[in-house]
């Protein structure tokens, strides 16, 4: 826990510096959210009731996939890709610490800054001004959290992958855009799994990547709930465990054929 | 004269530097597609559903993508760069500009050309092909005439915006959240019409931030959505203007920004 810790004091001190990126960062997530808000209200005004749920429960949903970005706002693979580009990705292989456990308290302690400094700040004003509603009960506020933290382990093995990736091709730039969009569309930032056309959805449904956005919000806006929240929780676990078995193994498959430039 | 045929030697060798990579190239091309092809499928499920987004139906949607699309296809195959002019200064190696006989903007144009436009013009294209058959349009010789002048406004607005917002690393040293700052205006207003948006923000993507002229306004006249009767249709012809005075608002703050440049002595 106090490597965790240590690398939530390091992100804290990167964001001091930066301060005024951070800044925009947060105003750029408020436009996001803004711009979310309208579509799904425009959409629910021409139909309202539509697929089952309410407009409240679809302008939260939408605005709570922008504020989720800031929950799983780390970005393990630019730092992967960049030691590897400039070498001194020796120094952290020499550390008395594995890297994917490295690599994952780095990550933790970015998204716990994250979260303080971006994402509840831009949740409170979701709440004031964006009719966000609060879950249900308390019982479906548990299973967010949890759901919220498994989604965030998810999504940053699916960031290791491509990581480790760097070692081999050296630059993952141009897949990374392609990778972005593919987990927002995928994982249901923007459309929920529930819109998309049937054979689209049929392959949605069993890959990881609903696990970052679809099932935090639906638990969340009560979309899943009872036996299917407790069964997509079950499938983000099972993948979770898979993501975790296959990080380790293609890192110590790149490990292996890592060559070193410069130094 | 000679300004351009130095510009286009430049852009020639940057060329040629891009093209040793290859595999590069064809990866930047397909993602990029793929990129484009995500995007216009989101928009497509939203409408799939619900028929239409405030009365616009998805090859309508998709025309306002692909005609912003095609404006800035220009602006990221040859100034893209404007983006990464914050790491010349804190560099320092910006000075390089200054100290060769030719214009320092010049020089900085030339130095790199992003073939991803390329891929970007691909789709966008191919979108308004499609969407002009679909929507059955059939656009008189004026609209014909206007519609190449639409698109270099578009690229010229789009160019103009990120010039000043990148010349304020010359006071900050830092510029590139500002620059996504304009992208994500851009970005809202690629994928949706903004009548469906509030009044403020429709304030600003028309006032200052003027985005709305690269592809919502020209749309409206293009689609034959301007209601000629309303007040405000005007806004449908006028992305030319818009152009001609942000560029010349940029010129004056890029030699504001060149006044008070000061090496960091790199």
């Amino acid at each position: 826990m106090k490597i965790f810790w240590s690398f939530a004091r390091q992100a804290f001190q990167y964001i001091s510096v930066y301060r005024f990126n951070f800044f925009m960062e947060f105003i750029l997530t408020l436009v996001r959210m803004y711009g979310i808000y309208w579509v799904w209200r425009i959409l629910y005004t021409q139909r309202p009731g539509a697929f089952g749920v309410s407009m409240e429960q679809m302008v939260t949903y939408g605005v709570m996939g922008m504020v989720l970005e800031l929950f799983i706002w780390s970005r393990p693979q630019w730092y992967m890709a960049n030691q590897v580009k400039s070498g001194a990705i020796d120094t952290d292989l020499m550390k008395p610490l594995d890297f994917h456990v490295h690599m994952l308290a780095r990550s933790t302690g970015e998204s716990l800054i994250g979260i303080g400094v971006l994402a509840i700040p831009a949740l409170i004003i979701a709440y004031l001004f964006l009719d966000v509603q609060f879950p249900p009960d308390m019982w479906t506020a548990l299973m967010f959290v949890v759901s919220i933290v498994l989604g965030f382990l998810v999504f940053f093995h699916l960031n290791f992958l491509l990581g480790s990736l760097a070692v081999v091709a050296l630059d993952i730039r141009h897949i990374s855009w392609a990778y972005f969009s593919l987990v927002r569309f995928l994982g249901g930032q923007i459309v929920p799994l529930w819109l998309f056309p049937p054979v689209v959805a049929a392959i949605a449904e069993v890959l990881p990547f609903k696990g970052t956005y679809y099932i935090p919000i639906s638990i969340y806006i009560g979309r899943l709930a009872g036996v299917e929240a407790i069964r997509a929780l079950e499938f983000q676990l099972v993948w979770l465990i898979v993501l975790v078995l296959v990080s380790r193994m293609l890192w110590d498959w790149a490990h292996r054929r890592l060559v070193v430039q410069g130094g | 004269m000679d300004a351009l045929r130095l510009y286009l030697r430049l852009v020639g060798v940057s060329m040629q530097a891009r093209l040793q990579y290859r595999a590069d190239f064809i990866m930047g091309m397909l993602n990029v597609i793929a990129l484009n092809a995500v995007n216009l499928g989101i928009i497509g499920i939203l409408v799939y559903r619900f028929v239409d987004l405030n009365g616009w139906i998805v090859w309508e949607l998709f025309f306002l993508y692909c005609l912003w699309l095609l404006g800035h296809c220009l602006y990221s195959l040859f100034f893209w760069h404007f983006w990464e002019m914050e790491e010349y200064l804190i560099q320092g190696t910006f000075d390089q500009f200054l100290l060769r006989p030719a214009s320092p903007f010049i020089q900085f144009l030339g130095r790199e050309v992003q073939y991803i436009g390329f891929a970007d013009m691909l789709v966008a294209i191919t979108g308004l092909i499609l969407a002009y058959v679909n929507l059955d349009l059939h656009w008189s010789a004026a609209q014909w005439l206007f519609f190449p002048i639409i698109v270099i406004s578009g690229t010229v607005i789009e160019t103009a915006l990120t010039l000043m917002t990148a010349c304020i690393a010359f006071w900050t040293g830092r510029s590139d959240m500002a620059i996504n700052m304009i992208m994500e205006f851009n970005m809202l207003v690629q994928h949706y019409p903004i009548d469906i948006f509030g009044v403020w923000f429709r304030v600003i993507v028309t006032g200052i931030i003027p985005v709305a002229f690269m592809n919502y306004y020209p749309s409206l006249m293009l689609l034959g959505k301007l209601d000629s009767n309303s007040p405000s249709a005007w806004l449908g012809y006028i992305s030319p203007i818009v152009a001609l005075i942000l560029s010349v608002i940029a010129s004056g703050v890029w030699h504001l920004a060149l006044r008070r440049y000061s090496s960091s002595g790199g």
